[in-house]
């Protein structure tokens, strides 16, 4: 192969892996636990946190769209607030993650709400031979 | 019965496979024909048997037989007809079955197709294609099995998920392993010619339409793996770079880049290991997909459950490349080419281009795939790579891409002059930046949006050049117009067919611009009777209601849109509570249109049904993505059309 | 390209292939319970043989308390045969095997304790007091309670005959008093 095509090769090869590697870098985001990030917060850093939705700590205001709540790992909990509606599989007492930004105000702001769906188990629900009753009063203070 | 006659089947399917395999090497390596014919048979007898299996599984769930465990697991007595069929591959172990049998289908028509004319080839071919049946035959009996017994016998299933319980559910893993599947053939080819030596042009030319036809089926897989993540998901998109959907695009991109450089080693006979690397690299990369949403190696929202599964499939994968690179290394002298790259302004130039543009995107979502299994490796650190890091590296690979469809088909071989440049290319050009000038000028989106837009209509512009001159020329030879066209086509059908193609793709480009560019989005509280408005739409909340349906409870939220196009349109998007699932489903109602999809979800309610949380969504250009899969699906009908003879 | 060079191409392969198999060490879905090292919520249930079933009275004992229903498959009946099995290897060592059902129908459940010929104690759990209290939000969930009253080990998913016998074991191990 003529040199001019390996060194053009090895120019593009280059320029390649430095995008990629750039790239990955700046966008990687870091997960973890409520406990690691109190203890090093950067704000302004993209985080992803996981731990359980602590029980009593979820408040949502329809009117102005307001998630708040608290993420905890059983040592240390970190309010969160997020704008809009949580996913379906959110909930007090549930693992969840936040993908968001540590705030200088002293709370983790969400982007996202990711929580997990496992193949392996069950949740409870009415029994079957008793037809859920209608579903809009079910749906007060779920036993979570 | 049923479990302990599906597991016989499969047992008896795993020893035929195996019993092939072998005895079609030995025939190849001693040139017996009569083992490669009791090969051939134990091939037959495979696929006969993986139908049964098929059909028995099928006919479990029609039955609601429970004993299977895997009924039990994925069905209930509420689950309506169609899904209980559909159910046979919503989960793993029913998913390698179909596999299997499409495996077990592509082997019979390679048997019909290629016994006679590939004589050379064939026997490894057969073997290759019974040892990769062996392996998914032996991961469906060992850790995956899909015929275990439950006992003791449940009366009722625990259900489908509920997500899976959509058309999409029926069509995409179909399309997406038919697409899988079918570059087994290619490399089970390619693996023939490095053992036989015969690395010219048959293995490739043979396996040419395998490959389209197992690309096409792999394209329409991910438009529908979009168009099901888009209208069921809720999020109001089609591609997440999800690992697993990472894992279907990977060979997508090898195998586009196949189809091109295919061309390059007809025409120049160079880039033959190239290609052969390419193709191992696509299966690879197939298998690679499979050991990804089975494994649990890396988290998605798309993942399997883990178990000793993932294990099979890296011993597996490892097997198949380290063999595979071997044998090339082994042949590494007989792959030289033969011909050499005259200038970088060329048509081979060009392809070459293409290639390391898909080859760099594969690497990219690969590397972005598992970079957080080397940061944990390497750093203990747990950390994900999202959609901002593929989107900033891909989208300008992908805007070179698009700038050489337009220029590769036109631009000469060998060596372009300049004569040639202009001639073919000014008309464009001045297209596409007239184009660019118009659309800042009116204000369109950003220098980005507006240099893709742009360029989309300079490709477009180089198709209709090239059209426009092939149909002046036959009519200068007294053909009219319409017939012209017609004939063209079909005499040059693969190039014509790759033309179409390559519309598509520039549809596909359109609808990915517009909808990530002006669709836009809120979410609001309503009473009932009040209105929210976006985009110039004003949707009124009428009410809430509840119903029950076989096997869900549903409570639906009705919304009326007010003005424009769609005026009097009703949506109704839903919760659906399903009895064995953690949570209520959200049910997604739309309104399709060329430019503008409303598209709502419902959020939380107020129990007495007067208040709701909606989610409302104006997303554009949607639409195109589809409308791409349309033309795609003719493009390439066209292009698999037997060859004419040509003129000169 | 020479001869011993071109080996280098399989070679190659192999860091890629050795990455991924390192990824079976991890499990990506880990999500710390902030149970574990708390102390146990008590509870007094009464089982369905109408014996009194209580916590407290088991202090100074391993205790596994699994939550279970009879509509939960496949989970629940893979592990029933293994928490019997446990609870015979086991009684006699100071461990207390514990069933609850949840959300279940009294029938229901007592059937799925004669089919798998359950002999530990069963208690369904009216009001799902009892299933709150644990944060438990699915079926099957197993927790692994110390002598001293404390949660040690939350397994969710089906009990595995080895997950049983590793956590009891280390349980037995740590003696009353000892803190981890």
């Amino acid at each position: 192969m003529k040199p001019k095509f390996l060194v053009g090769g090895a120019v593009i090869a280059l320029a390649l892996g430095y995008m990629i590697w750039a790239g990955v870098t700046q966008s990687a985001v870091y997960f973890v636990t409520p406990s690691e990030l109190t203890a090093a917060p950067v704000a302004g850093k993209a985080y992803r946190l996981g731990g359980l939705v602590e029980r009593g700590s979820l408040k949502w205001n329809p009117a102005t769209l307001d998630l708040a709540f608290s993420v905890s790992d059983g040592k240390t909990a970190v309010p969160v607030r997020h704008k809009g509606t949580a996913p379906d599989l959110f909930g007090e007492g549930r693992g969840a993650v936040v993908e968001g930004q540590w705030t200088r105000e002293g709370y983790f702001k969400a982007t996202l709400i990711l929580a997990k769906h496992s193949e392996e188990y069950q949740a409870p629900h009415p029994t079957k031979d008793a037809p859920p009753k209608r579903i809009l009063d079910t749906l007060e203070a779920p036993p979570r | 019965m049923i479990p302990e006659i599906g597991t016989g089947v499969l047992l008896v399917a795993l020893a035929l496979a195996v019993y092939g395999a072998v005895v079609a090497a030995v025939g190849g390596r001693r040139g017996r024909p009569a083992l490669v014919q009791s090969a051939q048979h134990a091939a037959l007898g495979v696929f006969a048997l993986l139908t049964a299996a098929l059909l028995l599984l099928i006919y479990a769930f029609l039955t609601f037989d429970f004993s299977v465990r895997y009924v039990a697991s994925n069905t209930n007595l509420g689950t309506p007809f169609y899904y209980r069929i559909t159910a046979v591959w919503g989960a793993l172990e029913g998913s390698i079955v179909l596999w299997a049998w499409m495996l077990g289908l592509y082997t019979l028509i390679v048997v019909l197709r290629h016994r006679t004319t590939a004589r050379e080839l064939y026997p490894w071919v057969l073997a290759v294609m019974l040892g990769v049946l062996a392996f998914f035959v032996l991961v469906m009996t060992v850790p995956a099995p899909v015929f275990t017994r439950m006992a003791p016998v449940p009366a009722d299933g625990r259900g489908l998920n509920p997500l899976l319980e959509d058309s999409g559910m029926i069509t995409h893993p179909v399309a997406l392993y038919l697409g899988f599947t079918g570059f087994t053939v290619p490399f089970a080819f390619a693996i023939a010619a490095l053992v036989t030596g015969r690395v010219g042009d048959f293995w490739i030319t043979t396996t040419r339409r395998w490959t389209i036809v197992a690309w096409y089926f792999l394209s329409l897989g991910l438009l529908i793996g979009g168009w099901w993540s888009y209208h069921v998901l809720g999020w109001g998109g089609y591609w997440a770079w999800d690992p697993v959907e990472n894992a279907a695009f990977m060979p997508w991109l090898t195998a586009t880049a196949l189809l091109h450089s295919v061309m390059v080693q007809e025409r120049r006979r160079m880039l033959r290991l190239w290609n052969l690397a390419l193709v191992v690299l696509t299966f690879s990369l197939t298998l690679f997909g499979t050991f990804l949403t089975r494994s649990g190696v890396i988290a998605s929202v798309h993942a399997f459950t883990q178990g000793t599964i993932g294990v099979f499939f890296l011993g597996f994968l490892a097997v198949v490349v380290l063999v595979a690179l071997a044998l090339i290394a082994w042949r590494w002298d007989v792959l030289g080419a033969q011909g050499e790259l005259d200038s970088v302004i060329s048509r081979e130039s060009a392809f070459l281009l293409n290639n390391v543009m898909l080859v760099a995107a594969t690497f990219t979502v690969f590397f972005g795939t598992v970079f957080p299994l080397l940061a944990e490796a390497v750093r203990g650190e747990k950390v994900s790579v999202g959609a901002p890091f593929f989107n900033q590296v891909n989208v300008p690979l992908f805007l070179s891409l698009i700038f050489l469809m337009g220029v590769g088909p036109l631009i000469a071989w060998r060596r372009a002059s300049l004569e040639n440049l202009k001639r073919n290319f000014l008309g464009p050009v001045i297209v596409g930046v007239a184009a660019a000038a118009l659309f800042r000028l009116l204000g369109v989106g950003s220098v980005l949006v507006a240099g893709s837009l742009a360029l989309t209509l300079f490709v477009a512009a180089c198709i209709a050049v090239d059209l426009f001159r092939a149909v002046r020329a036959r009519r200068a030879m007294g053909e009219r117009a319409l017939p012209a066209l017609g004939g063209l086509l079909l005499r040059h059908n693969r190039r014509y067919g790759g033309f179409v193609v390559h519309l598509a793709v520039l549809v596909v480009a359109v609808g990915v611009t517009g909808s990530q560019t002006w669709s836009v989005h809120t979410e609001t509280t309503l009473k009932q009777g009040e209105q929210a408005e976006l985009a110039g739409y004003r949707i009124r909340f009428e009410g809430l209601r509840e119903s029950q349906e076989s096997n869900h409870g549903k409570v639906t939220g009705t919304f009326t849109v007010l003005n424009g196009k769609a005026a009097g349109t009703v949506l109704e998007p839903a919760k659906k509570f399903y009895p064995q699932e953690q949570s209520p489903i959200a049910y997604v109602d739309y309104r399709l249109g060329l430019i503008d999809d409303i598209y709502l979800v419902l959020g939380d309610f107020a129990r007495d049904g007067t208040s709701v949380t909606v989610k409302i969504q104006v997303n554009r250009m949607v639409s195109w993505i589809w409308l791409g899969g349309v033309v795609l699906t003719l493009g390439t009908l066209l292009s698999v059309l037997p060859e004419r003879r040509k003129a000169a | 390209m020479r001869r011993p060079w071109r080996w280098l191409v399989p070679l190659a392969a192999l860091p890629v292939l050795a990455l991924l198999a390192y990824g079976f060490r991890l499990n990506p879905r880990d999500i710390p319970s902030p149970l574990v090292g708390r102390p146990a919520a008590p509870f007094a249930l009464t089982s369905f043989d109408g014996a009194p079933v209580e916590l407290a009275a088991l202090r100074g004992k391993v205790v596994v308390v699994n939550f279970w229903a009879s509509w939960c498959y496949p989970a629940c009946y893979e592990e029933a045969p293994v928490l019997e099995r446990g609870w015979q290897a086991y009684r006699d060592r100071g461990v207390v095997v514990l069933g609850i059902d949840i959300q279940d129908k009294d029938e229901a459940g007592r059937k799925f304790i004669a089919d798998f010929g359950l002999t530990f104690p069963n208690a369904p759990d009216r009001g799902g007091r009892v299933s709150v209290d644990y944060g438990v939000y699915g079926v099957p969930e197993t927790f692994f309670i110390d002598r001293d009253g404390h949660v040690r080990v939350k397994h969710v998913g089906a009990v595995t005959e080895p997950a049983f016998r590793d956590a009891v074991e280390r349980l037995l191990a740590a003696g009353p008093g000892a803190v981890r």
